[in-house]
This record gives C-alpha cells, sequence and structure tokens, in this order.
C-alpha cells in the first residue's frame, strides 16, 4: 500500500479536528478495554498462558528454517504449492499468476492484513480483476475508496449513518430504510453471498502455519473466510513466514489469547484449520490450494534488536489501550498496521527514514506493553527507534538539541534541581493571581488546549528533601 | 522467482538459526510443555459444555437417545418454519437415524440455494470453549456449516472433551487412522460481527441461529440448564 507515514503531523492534526470519529473511537475504546478485561479476570491462568505460547513464539523464531522446511513439506504432502517471496512486489505478481493461471476475474477475499501490507487489491484491479473484500468492516472501506482504521475492525472510524449512505449509494437496489444495523448487515450479507457463489478463487490470511501437519489456522468471527476457504474452485492462503508454530495445539493456545486479547471472546466463532484441496468424494472445497509465504523484511527482522515485534498476534489490544491510538485512529499513521504495534512494525518494513515520526506518537503510558498478549516490550522498542532516529539526524533540530539538553540536565542532577526550582519560583509568582497561564513559551502544544496551572512554590525534590530532614530530625 | 526467493529466505533464516539438530529442536518443545487452560464454569462437564454453548449465543436441546434427537430437531423444525425439512450430509450416522418417528424429511448432501436448514453430526464438543468440532468430507460437506441460516449439530455427550489440548488429541489419533480432511472446523456459535460502531449482529454470513443437541445420558441439573434456557429464550 501507499505509505504517509511521513505526514503523520499533518495526518494527525486533521484527524483531531473529526470530532465524531473521535467519540466512537473513545467509545470502542472504552468498550475493548472493559471486555478484555473481563475475559482474561475469567482466566486465572492468563499470565502463565502468556509466558507459555511467548516461549513457544520464541522457540519457533529461533528455529525458524527448521520449522518452516517442516511446514512446507507437510502443506506439500497434503497437496498444496507452496510459494516464496521476498517482498510486496514478488508477493503480489505471485498471487497474480495463481489467479491468471485459472482466467479468474471474480476473487472472494477474506481479512488479511499481509495482502493490506503489500497492496495486493488495488495491484490485482489494475490487472483487470474483480476483487470483493467479504469481511464487513473490509467491504465498507473498499465501497468507500479508503484503508483499514483498526487492525480488528477496519471500519471503526465510519458512523452507521455514512455507511447507510455509502450502501444506498453503492448497490442499486431500489429505494429502501436500512433503518437498523441489522439491515445494512444483512444487505451486505446478501450482496456478498452472490459473490461468493461466483468467484473462482478465494483469499484469505492465515492466524498460524503448524509445522507438524502443514495445516493453516484462520480465526473469524463472521464465517467469510471460511465461505473464502470452501466455496471458490482455487484457494491462496496469503501470509507471512514468521507465523510458523510447532504444533496444532501451539496454534489454539495462542487463539486463546487471541480471541480473549481481541474480542473479550473465550473462542471465535470460527478457528478453522485448512489443509489442501477437495479431498476424494468430497463435493465441495477448492480444486488447488495455494500458501504465498511472505518475506517483506521480516528475516532481517530476525536478526535484530527489534525482532520480539515478530511475536505480536494481530489483536489489537494495544491500538484499544493508547491515547495517541484514540486520539488521532489508524489513518493518521498512513500505513497499513497503526497504534503502537504499527510505529515499531512500519519503520521496520519500510524504512526510519519514511516513518520516523510514527515512534514518537506515544506518551510513553506503558499501557501496551501491559495488554500486550506477547508480552512485546512495545514502549522499549519504541525507544529504541527514537533512539536511532536521533543518531541518524532524523528529527528536526530544535527536537535533537531540546533532548541534548535535556539528556545533558538529566546527568547532572544538581543542575537539574536548581534551574528547575528557579524556574518553578518565577512561574508561581508570575501565575499565583491568577492561578494558571493561558500562554506560555515553548509549551503552545499545551495551552492551545488547556490552561498551564501555576505550580505551588517548592518543587517536588525540595519538598522531598525538607521532609527527610524533618523525620531525620526527629 | 519463488524457487530463488525459497533459497535466499532460507538461507537468511539459517544465519540467524540456532543451527540445532532436529532431535533437539523436538526435545526444547517438548520440554516447553502444554498451555495452561481456563476453568470450565461447572465441574460437570455436560453441564460446563452446555453454560458455554448458551454463552456463545447457541441453544441447546438435551436428549438421551436418537429417538428423542429427531423429536428435537422435528419440534426446532416446526417452531421456526412449520414443516420438517433441512439437509444433512451423508454421514452414516445421521442415515442411521429413525427420521420416521417424528417426521422429518432430511434431504442428504450439500446445502442449495433456499434451503435454510442444515443438520451436521460433531465429531467433538470442547467443554471449555462451548464449541463442536467438525471435519470437512463427503459425510459432512464445508456448505452445510457455513451456508445455512440454522445450523443445527448434534454433538455425543461421549465426545465432549475438556480442553482444545485434548481435542487435539482426539483429532490426531482420528488423522492417524483416516489421514487428514481438508477442513477442520472449531465452531463456537452462530455467525457475528460488530463491524458497524461496535454493535453486535448475527447472520454475518453464516447462520443466524445456532441449535445445539447433546445426546446421551445427560445430569439433570445439566438438562435443568438447558430447559430454563430454553424457557428464557422462547
Amino acid at each position: 500500500m501507499e505509505h504517509h507515514s511521513n505526514t503523520f503531523l499533518d495526518n494527525a492534526s486533521e484527524a483531531l479536528k473529526n470530532s465524531g470519529q473521535a467519540e466512537r473511537r473513545d467509545k470502542i475504546a472504552l468498550f475493548a478495554s472493559q471486555i478484555r478485561t473481563a475475559a482474561i479476570d475469567s482466566f486465572e491462568g492468563f499470565d502463565e498462558l502468556r509466558h507459555h505460547v511467548k516461549n513457544i513464539r520464541q522457540h519457533s523464531l529461533d528455529n525458524l528454517d527448521y520449522y518452516l522446511s517442516q511446514f512446507e513439506k507437510e502443506a506439500v504432502h497434503n497437496g498444496n504449492q507452496v510459494h516464496f517471496a521476498r517482498d510486496s512486489e514478488e508477493f503480489n505478481s505471485l498471487v497474480l499468476d495463481i489467479c491468471q493461471q485459472h482466467d479468474a476475474r471474480r476473487i472472494a477475499k477474506g481479512k488479511s492484513m499481509v495482502t493490506e501490507e503489500t497492496g495486493l487489491n488495488s495491484f490485482l484491479q489494475s490487472a483487470g480483476l474483480n476483487v470483493m473484500e467479504t469481511d464487513l468492516g473490509e467491504y465498507i472501506i473498499q465501497q468507500a475508496g479508503e484503508t483499514p482504521s483498526h487492525i480488528v475492525s477496519p471500519a471503526l472510524h465510519k458512523s452507521a449513518n455514512e455507511i447507510r449512505e455509502l450502501f444506498q449509494q453503492k448497490h442499486d437496489l431500489g429505494p429502501r430504510e436500512l433503518q437498523k444495523t441489522s439491515d445494512l448487515v444483512a444487505e451486505a450479507r446478501n450482496v456478498l453471498r452472490e459473490h461468493f457463489l461466483q468467484a473462482e478463487v478465494g483469499i484469505i490470511g492465515a492466524n498460524a502455519l503448524i509445522a507438524e501437519n502443514g495445516y493453516s489456522m484462520l480465526v473469524t468471527n463472521e464465517g467469510n473466510g471460511d465461505l473464502c476457504a470452501n466455496l471458490p474452485k482455487v484457494l491462496i492462503i496469503c501470509t507471512t513466514i514468521d507465523r510458523v508454530l510447532p504444533r496444532a495445539e501451539d496454534a489454539t493456545a495462542m487463539s486463546r489469547l487471541l480471541a480473549r486479547s481481541a474480542t473479550g471472546q473465550s473462542q471465535s466463532c470460527y478457528t478453522s484449520f485448512y489443509s489442501g484441496p477437495r479431498r476424494e468424494g468430497e463435493i465441495d472445497g477448492p480444486l488447488e490450494t495455494h500458501f504465498v509465504l511472505l518475506d517483506n523484511e521480516r528475516s532481517n527482522i530476525l536478526s535484530s534488536d527489534y525482532r520480539e515485534i515478530l511475536d505480536c498476534i494481530r489483536c489489537g489490544a494495544c491500538l484499544n489501550h493508547c491515547p495517541i491510538y484514540t486520539s488521532v485512529g489508524g489513518h493518521a499513521y498512513g500505513s497499513a498496521y497503526s497504534g503502537p504495534i504499527g510505529s515499531v512494525l512500519t519503520p521496520l518494513l519500510t524504512s526510519l527514514e519514511q516513518s520516523h515520526f510514527l515512534p514518537n506518537a506515544c506518551t510513553s503510558c506503558g499501557r501496551c506493553a501491559e495488554v500486550c498478549p506477547s508480552n512485546i516490550p512495545l514502549p522499549d522498542l519504541l525507544r529504541d527507534l527514537r533512539h536511532e532516529e536521533g543518531i541518524k539526524k532524523l528529527s528536526a533540530p530544535r527536537w535533537r538539541y531540546g533532548l541534548k539538553l535535556h539528556s545533558w540536565l538529566a546527568r547532572h542532577p544538581s543542575i537539574y534541581q536548581t534551574l528547575t526550582a528557579i524556574s518553578i519560583r518565577i512561574l508561581h509568582r508570575l501565575g499565583r493571581k491568577r492561578g494558571g497561564f493561558s500562554r506560555l513559551p515553548f509549551a503552545s502544544g499545551w495551552t492551545s488546549q488547556r490552561d498551564f496551572p501555576a505550580p505551588q512554590e517548592n518543587t517536588f525534590m525540595q519538598l522531598y528533601k525538607a521532609k527527610m530532614k524533618q523525620s531525620n530530625e526527629r | 522467482m519463488s524457487g530463488s526467493a525459497r533459497s535466499e529466505i532460507f538461507s537468511r533464516l539459517r544465519e540467524t538459526s540456532r543451527g540445532e539438530t532436529e532431535e533437539n529442536i523436538q526435545r526444547e518443545r517438548l520440554s516447553l510443555g502444554s498451555a495452561p487452560a481456563p476453568t470450565p464454569p461447572a465441574p460437570e462437564n455436560c453441564q460446563a459444555f452446555i453454560l458455554n454453548v448458551l454463552k456463545n449465543q447457541g441453544s441447546v436441546d438435551c436428549v438421551s437417545n436418537r429417538s428423542e434427537a429427531v423429536k428435537a430437531i422435528a419440534h426446532y423444525l416446526y417452531a421456526h418454519f412449520h414443516n420438517y425439512r433441512l439437509v444433512a450430509g451423508n454421514d452414516p450416522r445421521l442415515a442411521a437415524m429413525p427420521w420416521r418417528d417424528a417426521g422429518v424429511l432430511p434431504r442428504f448432501g450439500s446445502l442449495e440455494s433456499g434451503e435454510p436448514v442444515a443438520l451436521s453430526f460433531a465429531r467433538l464438543g470442547v467443554v471449555e470453549t462451548g464449541a463442536v468440532v467438525t471435519w470437512t468430507s463427503k459425510a459432512n460437506p464445508a456448505a452445510n456449516n457455513f451456508l445455512p441460516e440454522h445450523h443445527i449439530v448434534l454433538v455425543d455427550k461421549n465426545d465432549l472433551v475438556l480442553t482444545m489440548e485434548k481435542a487435539w488429541e482426539r483429532i490426531n489419533h482420528a488423522l492417524e487412522k483416516t489421514g487428514r480432511p481438508r477442513g477442520i472446523n472449531f465452531i463456537a456459535g452462530p455467525s457475528s460481527t460488530a463491524g458497524i460502531e461496535g454493535e453486535l449482529v448475527y447472520g454475518a454470513h453464516g447462520p443466524h441461529h445456532w441449535h445445539v443437541i447433546l445426546l446421551g445420558d445427560i445430569p439433570v441439573d445439566a438438562q435443568n440448564i438447558a430447559r430454563a434456557a430454553t424457557k428464557g429464550q422462547s
């Protein structure tokens, strides 16, 4: 897909003007966080499970050449064709080749972040193929000509009214009300059912690949991925090389984390394992199946200090708990992956030069790390990327000099404490009558939204020292 | 293209790999053990399974034998459609049901346009999640799981397993005998979406309704839970 991460600041400013979208994000973030908490509270061993899955992921990545090779062998044994792609261009060409070999015109596509990453839809469409997204959220944004704003809920930014207008405009179905959300869902279901039945090729993603038996695991609630996997004559499963797990039980252990972290369920409605083409005597299912496995920098990430980012299971919990994401939404990030995970992954998949603003989209509150089911130290990885940004001199000079000054002061605490004591005293004297400041030099980002409260006369360190002195005298 | 890509990718992976022998890798995986599972909502398996099916927005009937199962299916069909028609896969267990006992008229095969109800016989039921497990075959076409408006699933009490790990133990055992099926489906509720403003709607693409019939010697307490829920839904 086209990347706009280099204009993150402008994108974010623009997003903040849309109060309707911000309100919806606030509601969803609150709701998502509550259902996640409820699901986790009712599972006593959740932390133990996190730890177990983390160990399995690390073990898989430590031996990825072995497990990927084992998966390939088993998948081929099951009747699949397995393809490898170094980058997005190769990946898209491989998928198009398969479609063209079958003279396919209609493609039914399930939700897949990998294909968002490679921009597969527009590539296939430019070759004349009719590609229809079938996940409801993905279908809505495809009709609107937009990109996903959330990993799990791609159309989170759109209101029901906007979707109603969109369907009225796009579906030539005559006058109708579409008052309730269920009416909108029913209309999309009917339109897409036709497409499912006529599609020659189905494309789905995979939440995991299982080395021991060559199956892929697909987790959905709508069941659209299963229709894509079972109805068309050709199935293409698109995922990345790092998704391999040793055993089937490892994949279901991961699904325990995924369902609870993403939607607060104990299991998603459909957790399906697919092994290959139609077996003898079967009356449905694809006649030909392909795996297209993308690297796109992942083998490089594996050998870097950022390898833990490959543990991500795409649950979206870090997005739902991030104050930056909930304020500016997914589109501001300008890439397929948004929120804290996107702020780490996008610079690694593209380059820090292209997306160095993203690691700065962080308040260091640490909530993303707390809720991450894969225990990825997201704030640490973001900080490391910011450090690299500084070394490469990618940020504006005033930021760099400011940080250098701050860093020097932090290493000279007595000077730091003296300077802050002087500043606080001045601010206290200037602001004590009004109780706050509506304008301050170097703080317009704060004061443009709210007053800066006048500080008390003493700093924390002064009060602390005084208190310690008192208690020592006693 | 894919061949050279494969070589290049594997070459890079080998550089980062620990380069352990297969034996050591398998030994290390074994040492990591199994994942912890959640505590079921009731100590008895049937009760816990029923509670989880209900939590997944399914409906449940408990029956003690195949004749009663047919009657429960007939009751469900009449309550929703005022007829006794459905589609069932060519599963010998379904073919052997005493359909005449309740006048049910199954058509054996794959669901076709205009047919709203399909019946499957689950291979397993998973207590931990309230999911049923089916796999695709001549006896169970995938369309019957994913296309109907109403999906009715029979589960034998003897096929209940406590956790997903236990389910895979049973599946792997079966796979050794019969080979790997094309699709193994854990189904835990009707098709649903929260894609529009987070509002939960059932019947996104697949079934609007998911009805589980638990077959066997079901403890009275479990039957009471199912009965109370049915009363509440009607």
